[in-house]
């Protein structure tokens, strides 16, 4: 216990360094997966078949496969098999690569919760649009979008939550995020070697984390409530 | 609306294969235009070009960690950094997952490997590596408690073993015959046996000196028999050229003592092996 006491300023600062990375990929693939998801899931409803075959078939692809064999090909393959590594070695490079990966396939579980939300919309309510003169795009701003949110905010907490584990596959082409930070000290760094507890102690940072989304996406779903 | 909506997205589409055909060409042309020149004929030209030798390294005291301002030290670090400023570039170092470091090297992420790797089957036919520079054994971990009874190689026969999955660990003891979970690092075995999971581990002997016995998580551990004796060395690409300039490099600084001197600096002055 004492030794732990010891070690614990140095841990800590070491997984801070960690779940900092970690909360980087998490905000960067929102921020990138929102608006991709929403262009796929438009894709997918299209009219125009073979745009929507098209995207279905991403949708399979990246849905169907791993995420960590995803990071490993988006990592490796431009130097494998182009000889060319476009990312580079550092760690902005393996940043970049994880980001890409990360947005490709959460914007693909995001784009099919979109397409049940905009699709689980009544039809009368796009009638009622149509009848008031108004335009699909003005339909789908002003009249489907809020009622998609609404429907949306449970299974997408659901996925966000995900999100945040999920970011630990990163660690397979060496981005150093929590785990990779509390996995240091069982082999040895910073002077401390053979310390296993910093690795469970990560599932801390996960739980505080995951705490503070559910509280806020309750809050989300509590401020939409008033319509139904 | 939709039709207009139809059309961005055919020709969002359109374009992002067209992009995509377009790099894939481009990467190709300048990849093989510089391998041409380069990297496929000289890796030391393809180095000296870039102006940086990256090393893929894993944090691995004595041979490489980091210090308290965050700087890669270490045996094999500070020799890594002489051998970049002989070739007149600059070392970076990266953190890499053990288990790819042949993807790495090939896929032109990292440059070498320089990381106390056991020169073994696996890592000689599929890197071209330097000459062996460093001594070491692959020793067997037991509880202290039951230390006595596991002297030599025959008493290990009923134990089940944990080793570090492709390590030099794992060829010992398939090789003897014992019973072996394969994990994914040596952290790893270390922590089937303290959990009791395992009765023992086969790891290095460098990396056992710190990372059992006091002032670790496992005060209860102890080594015992050493199952081999091996060497480590630098792995390249297949066919590398660096592989010499490293050969006549760590030659160089073997006859001025240069190299004896910072294996001092890491208490491993007794491994080095003479070049």
């Amino acid at each position: 216990m004492e030794q732990i006491l010891e070690q614990l300023p140095i841990v800590l600062k070491a997984l801070n360094v960690g779940f900092l990375q970690t909360l980087k990929l998490f905000f960067v693939t929102l921020i990138g997966a929102f608006p991709l998801g929403l262009l796929i899931a438009f894709g997918s409803m299209s009219h125009f078949k073979p745009l929507s075959y098209f995207t279905k078939m991403i949708v399979w692809i990246i849905r169907g496969t791993p995420l960590m064999i995803q990071l490993l090909i988006i990592y490796y393959f431009p130097g494998l098999v182009l000889h060319n590594p476009i990312w580079g070695g550092g760690e902005t490079g393996r940043f970049v690569a994880a980001s890409v990966s990360f947005i490709l396939n959460y914007a693909c579980y995001f784009s099919e919760i979109y397409r049940g939300g905009i699709q689980g919309v009544p039809v009368g309510q796009e009638e009622a649009g149509l009848v008031l003169g108004m335009t699909k795009g003005q339909i789908f701003v002003k009249i489907t979008l809020l009622q998609m949110i609404k429907r949306i905010v449970p299974p997408m907490s659901n996925e966000i939550i995900t999100l945040v584990k999920d970011t630990s596959l990163a660690r397979i082409i060496a981005l150093q995020e929590i785990i990779w930070a509390g996995q240091a000290f069982m082999k040895g760094s910073q002077g401390i070697s053979g310390a296993i507890w910093p690795l469970f102690f990560t599932a801390i940072y996960y739980l505080i984390c995951n705490g503070i989304l559910t509280i806020l996406l309750g809050r989300l779903e509590k401020k939409l409530d008033y319509f139904k | 609306m939709k039709k207009i909506l139809v059309l961005m997205l055919t020709i969002l589409l359109a374009f992002s294969l067209v992009g995509c055909g377009d790099a894939k060409e481009t990467e190709k042309t300048s990849g093989s235009a510089s391998s041409d020149k380069s990297s496929k004929d000289s890796d030391v030209a393809y180095v000296k070009e870039k102006g940086t030798l990256v090393i893929g390294i894993t944090d691995f005291a004595p041979m490489d960690y980091k210090d308290d301002n965050g700087e890669w030290i270490g045996f094999d670090a500070d020799m890594a950094k002489a051998f970049a400023k002989s070739l007149g570039v600059k070392a970076e170092f990266v953190e890499i997952d053990w288990d790819n470091k042949i993807m790495e090297l090939d896929g032109k992420t990292i440059d070498c490997v320089w990381n106390g790797m056991t020169l073994t089957d696996e890592v000689t036919s599929s890197m071209a590596c330097s000459n062996a520079y460093c001594n070491n054994a692959q020793i067997v971990i037991v509880p202290s408690d039951k230390a006595d009874k596991y002297q030599d190689k025959d008493s290990l026969s009923d134990l089940s073993f944990a080793v570090e999955a492709g390590s030099a660990g794992e060829e010992q003891v398939s090789t003897l015959g014992l019973k072996y979970t394969a994990v994914k690092a040596q952290a790893d075995a270390l922590m089937e046996v303290a959990a009791g999971t395992s009765d023992a581990a086969v790891i290095d002997s460098l990396m056992a000196a710190a990372m059992v016995g006091e002032g670790t998580s496992y005060t209860d551990l102890t080594y015992t028999v050493g199952l081999n004796n091996e060497e480590y060395g630098v792995g390249f690409r297949k066919g590398s050229d660096l592989v010499s300039a490293l050969n006549d490099f760590f030659a160089a600084s073997y006859a001025d003592e240069s190299m004896q001197k910072c294996a001092e600096t890491y208490g491993v002055q007794a491994a080095v092996i003479k070049q």
